[in-house]
């Protein structure tokens, strides 16, 4: 009975002009998606091989990352290249996207099409689940057969989810082909399988708003009255509360403004400069500048955290906030990884400072190894798959509840 | 020969919905095998409601309904393998052909191995021309779709037949047909119980004739006793007396 409700929906879906517009315009979303980050992406590695620093220079820079045409969460940032000098780094600007039309929309790379687009459509495959079968009195039919709500319900997602799932998987798959016939981008076998984990987890985020889509049908006896209440709710969930957040922690974390830190800078180095002058022993000026510039910047970075941190706990009230840093981090262009590459990038300093500076030595090269999966889920990914999950179930069993009490006459 | 036991049963059935209007008020019918049962009355009488307590779409405030002795608020689904419905308006999918419809409900009815033949036999059965059996039913008009929800009642061979003014909105003929096809079905020995507001169906079929007011079976006849008694004039008399008080 679970299946052939699930089969019914799925058919119905697949005679339905709906399921075609939806699918094709998945379809056209995801593969210029693919097009447009492919590209942004070969020209970013075309810059990097251009500013990769020689053996003998002091700059720490790395290639773009892969799978930043899938995620691409803060790759230019981290693509930076990063100049070490005695006063600290200097960020240049690195392989930033060429793309200047990305300075006004978001990148449209295929987390943000899964985010906005596909939540949005999960949403229009829910909200009339229950209210259109009560509507048409399809409902009252079905139920007067020896048939629990409960298999009703469940078959009803079943069938939607596997809808949804089964094109927008064989689309990005197909996708995904084109692209790896380019020779220039190299997957390695740690990338597919984060790749992998990435649509896993998009399959959640795509059956979370599926669940809040009938959560609502069960909650209404009209369509119309649906789509409205379920739009109000996706925009807010979307938009509002991911941005209130950070709006938020800045007025609770007091944080100084990065103008503010570089005129504090500046005032030590001249400072230094001047009794550099006046002492022969410029190695402990340079060493002190180094000193008062670490703890400048460790109280900073200290801060910054506790800024970032509150404001991604307020954000996950939305599980939107926890589908991006989840699939940001697993692609290694979250926040996370972005802050193990600065640790990375001031030890490299520190090194450099007690090597070339003060032992003479030559300047080491800059190598970054990116965190593991089982890091990155230690750290913070798996608590998010997991809030995505429980809301998943949380939308499934309210919509259960409401279900069981809801007025089929 | 000893009357059998009835499959349909109300035992001081009642009904106060939550805005405080009594909907059915103790109400005690049965529906033996063979036995056509029409519950008359006007609009908001507890016909639809009857029906509703009947399937367990809403809970009775107090009493019990029976299908084939299975008390339906505490085995609802055992109950409802035994019973059929078909509803005022069968809408049924629009993008499904009148055979899936059919293929769907079946299954949801229990028949599982029921072949593309034996849906087009049923179909047959109630006179569906041919060239509608794989149409979308979206295409159908009104009388089809009756035919195809009794239909959908038919094939899942429930000895109970539940319906909530079947015939409304159908043309004469349209409502003929129907009546025919519910007279085969009484003579296979299905137990009919159907709400209608058609007091002329209702007298041509009924072996017995309840008539509901106010929550209440306030009359009710056999097809024998109607013989001698004007229907029309006893539903009207009934219909233009005082409201009863509570």
């Amino acid at each position: 009975m679970f299946w052939s409700i699930a089969r019914k929906e799925i058919v119905s879906n697949l005679l339905s002009y709906k399921f075609f517009v939806v699918i094709l315009l998945t379809a056209v979303l995801i593969f210029t998606s693919f097009f447009i980050m492919h590209r942004d992406y070969k020209q970013r590695l075309s810059d990097y091989h251009l500013i990769k620093p020689k053996p003998d220079e002091p700059i720490a820079v790395i290639p773009p990352n892969p799978l930043s045409i899938f995620v691409k969460g803060l790759d230019d940032a981290m693509t930076r290249s990063f100049e070490i000098s005695v006063i600290g780094v200097d960020v240049r600007a690195g392989q930033e996207s060429g793309n200047i039309i990305f300075s006004f929309f978001s990148a449209p790379d295929f987390i943000y099409i899964v985010r906005v687009v596909l939540s949005l459509v999960a949403l229009l495959f829910g909200f009339d689940q229950v209210s259109r079968e009560k509507e048409k009195g399809t409902l009252k039919l079905m139920l007067a057969n020896p048939l629990s709500r409960a298999k009703v319900l469940s078959g009803k997602w079943m069938g939607n989810f596997l809808s949804l799932a089964i094109p927008f998987l064989l689309v990005t798959l197909l996708g995904f082909v084109l692209l790896i016939f380019d020779p220039d981008i190299y997957f390695s076998s740690g990338d597919l399988f984060r790749l992998a984990v990435i649509l896993f987890i998009s399959l959640i985020y795509i059956a979370l708003f599926l669940s809040l889509g009938i959560l609502i049908s069960t909650l209404t006896k009209k369509a119309a009255a649906s789509i409205v209440i379920l739009l109000f709710i996706w925009a807010i969930v979307v938009f509002v509360i991911p941005n209130l957040g950070t709006l938020l922690a800045r007025q609770i974390v007091d944080i100084p403004s990065v103008r503010a830190l570089s005129e504090k800078r500046e005032q030590i180095w001249t400072r230094e400069v001047l009794l550099i002058y006046e002492d022969k022993d410029r190695i402990a000026h340079f060493q002190t500048i180094h000193d008062d510039m670490d703890k400048l910047e460790e109280d900073y970075r200290n801060k910054f955290s506790r800024l970032i941190k509150l404001s991604k706990n307020i954000n996950r009230i939305s599980p939107v906030a926890s589908f991006i840093y989840a699939v940001t981090e697993i692609a290694g262009t979250g926040i996370g990884e972005e802050d193990c590459l600065k640790r990375d990038i001031i030890r490299y300093k520190n090194n450099i400072f007690q090597d070339v500076v003060i032992n003479k030595k030559e300047y080491p090269a800059f190598n970054y190894r990116y965190r593991s999966l089982s890091q990155i889920f230690v750290q913070g990914a798996l608590f998010d798959s997991a809030w995505l999950i429980f809301f998943v179930i949380l939308f499934f069993a309210l919509s259960y509840f409401a279900f069981v009490r809801y007025d089929v006459r | 020969m000893a009357k059998q036991e009835p499959i349909l049963k109300a035992e001081d059935l009642s009904k106060r919905y939550e805005d405080g209007v009594l909907a059915v008020d103790h109400l005690n019918l049965d529906v033996h095998p063979g036995e056509v049962y029409c519950l008359l009355g006007a609009n908001g009488a507890g016909k639809t409601t009857t029906v509703n307590l009947f399937l367990n779409f809403i809970p009775p405030t107090t009493g019990t309904c029976f299908i084939k002795e299975i008390d339906v608020t505490k085995d609802p689904l055992e109950a409802k393998k035994y019973v059929s419905f078909v509803s005022e308006n069968v809408m049924l999918y629009g993008n499904f052909t009148a055979r899936q419809n059919l293929d769907f409900f079946a299954k949801l009815g229990g028949k599982l191995e029921l072949s593309k033949e034996d849906y087009h036999q049923v179909m047959r059965r109630v006179s569906l021309q041919e060239r509608a059996f794989e149409q979308r039913v979206k295409n159908f008009s009104k009388g089809m779709r009756q035919k195809l929800g009794i239909s959908i009642a038919i094939i899942k061979d429930a000895p109970a037949i539940l319906l909530d003014e079947p015939t409304a909105g159908l043309d004469p003929k349209a409502a003929a047909e129907f009546l025919e096809i519910l007279n085969e079905l009484k003579d296979e020995g299905k137990a009919i119980l159907m709400s209608t507001h058609d007091i002329f169906r209702a007298k041509e079929i009924a072996d017995r004739v309840g008539i509901m007011k106010e929550g209440r079976l306030v009359m009710e006849r056999t097809r024998e006793e109607l013989q001698y008694e004007d229907l029309v004039k006893i539903y009207i008399d009934y219909m233009r007396a005082e409201p009863l008080t509570v």
